[in-house]
């Protein structure tokens, strides 16, 4: 049994991942062998034109190909297709970027997430992270542009349940050492971003 | 707002005239419901983290201080609530941009008109972001195909461009703050605000009013 493909199916599948992923809000795995199936169809469409093109040297040709256009929208549409999956990748990655409040180690020690990373994606991070930074400081030590912006706050305080070790950390009272288990009402500008990163929970 | 030496001060106002709060509350609103990018407020930014900087500097002073009364413990906590909830507006404000910068990072760069209505901290980002996207398509998709397909600003009829641009023709909710002067609607007629009235309209009807302060987006 042969399986019959048309030009552009795989382009297709791609493109249906980024759909499936963000139906799901779930980042998925880096579809290497599927890309580079895509990128090996583009090369044997480049090679169909160009055998085409050899075989027009016809001097009663008059210029109206209907394979040409065929192959050069398959092209087209394959290139859009492996463009626009990238970006819906990068799109997602810089929205887990922010999630965790920029951060990056903290999301690369993740093995879940480092396990579904492509090697130019994880560069990627990095290098958007040192963006990021320098764009950051451009501001005064106050404002940590960085911080979350989906919850205005309400209150100064907060009452935080420590779920994992988180070493001493420098709040408005003092340094505060934080032990799992133990219980702390600090100043929640001083700690927000331990418990974005899961290190503290509000009670 | 709050004086080493003293009660709390207020901003002195006239009346109608609105704080450098309210006007950023007003620039943060049109911001994140414009779909185009609008010129950044740079003075007034720079005056707020001015201020925040001072208050909270106050702040400090007066915590340290062993003689301040229990009502002005009181005082002190509501001015730091006060100050962590214009940050909160602040950071929402520059973040709404950076969003827009990064999504239009590549339009950006390629018009000089946008550029002028973004700091230069900002441009600086834009350029760097668009680089690194840049790059990331060519490492990741371009360069494994054959030299004729490696372009990133293909223009094929009946497909999306490839540098993606802000749709003002979305719409949005304007309200006029003054009485407005006619606008011109698709469909070649024209129409006029009052005062207070809000109507639903693509964005680029109201374009020109928005950037004269004659109209907020809410």
């Amino acid at each position: 049994m042969t399986e019959t493909r048309q030009f552009g199916d795989l382009a297709t599948q791609l493109v249906t991942e980024s759909r499936r992923s963000t139906a799901t809000d779930t980042l998925l795995k880096y579809n290497d062998p599927l890309i580079r199936s895509i990128i090996r169809e583009q090369r044997q469409l480049e090679q169909m034109i160009a055998s085409t093109l050899e075989n027009l040297a016809d001097p009663e040709f008059d210029g109206a190909n209907p394979s040409l256009l065929i192959y050069q929208t398959a092209i087209l549409r394959n290139k859009r297709c492996l463009l626009a999956y990238h970006s819906h990748r990068i799109d997602r990655l810089r929205d887990m970027y922010w999630a965790v409040g920029g951060a990056l180690p903290h999301l690369l020690s993740d093995q879940d997430i480092r396990g579904k990373l492509s090697p130019h994606e994880v560069d990627f991070l990095k290098q958007y992270n040192s963006a990021v930074m320098d764009f950051r400081s451009e501001f005064s030590d106050e404002l940590d542009i960085t911080a979350g912006i989906t919850q205005p706050p309400k209150d100064l305080h907060v009452l935080v349940r420590v779920v994992r070790d988180c070493g001493v950390i420098q709040t408005e009272l003092g340094t505060i050492d934080f032990k799992k288990g133990q219980r702390f009402m600090v100043r929640r500008a001083d700690i927000e971003h331990l418990i974005v990163q899961g290190y503290l929970e509000e009670v | 707002m709050l004086d080493a030496r003293g009660p709390p001060v207020q901003f002195e106002l006239q009346a109608g005239e609105e704080t450098k709060l309210q006007e950023l509350t007003r620039h943060w609103m049109n911001e994140r419901h414009a779909p185009d990018i609008l010129p950044a407020q740079s003075v007034l930014l720079g005056r707020l983290l001015d201020h925040i900087r001072k208050q909270n500097d106050t702040v400090q002073l007066l915590r340290a201080d062993p003689d301040s009364s229990e009502e002005e413990h009181f005082r002190i906590m509501l001015a730091q609530t006060e100050i962590e909830r214009v940050k909160f507006i602040v950071r929402s404000y520059v973040r709404t941009r950076l969003y827009k910068i990064e999504k239009y990072a590549r339009y950006i760069v390629a018009t000089p008109e946008v550029q002028e209505r973004l700091s230069e901290t900002e441009l600086q980002h834009a350029r760097r972001y668009a680089h690194l996207v840049e790059s990331h398509f060519h490492r990741t998709v371009l360069q494994s195909l054959p030299e004729e397909q490696r372009g990133l600003a293909d223009e094929t009829a009946f497909m999306p461009p490839m540098i993606p641009e802000p749709d003002k023709t979305r719409a949005v909710f304007a309200m006029a703050r003054t009485n407005c002067p006619p606008v011109r609607l698709p469909d070649g007629s024209t129409s006029e605000m009052e005062k207070g009235q809000i109507s639903l309209t693509p964005y680029y009807v109201v374009e020109q009013l928005l950037a004269r302060g004659e109209v907020e987006l809410v």
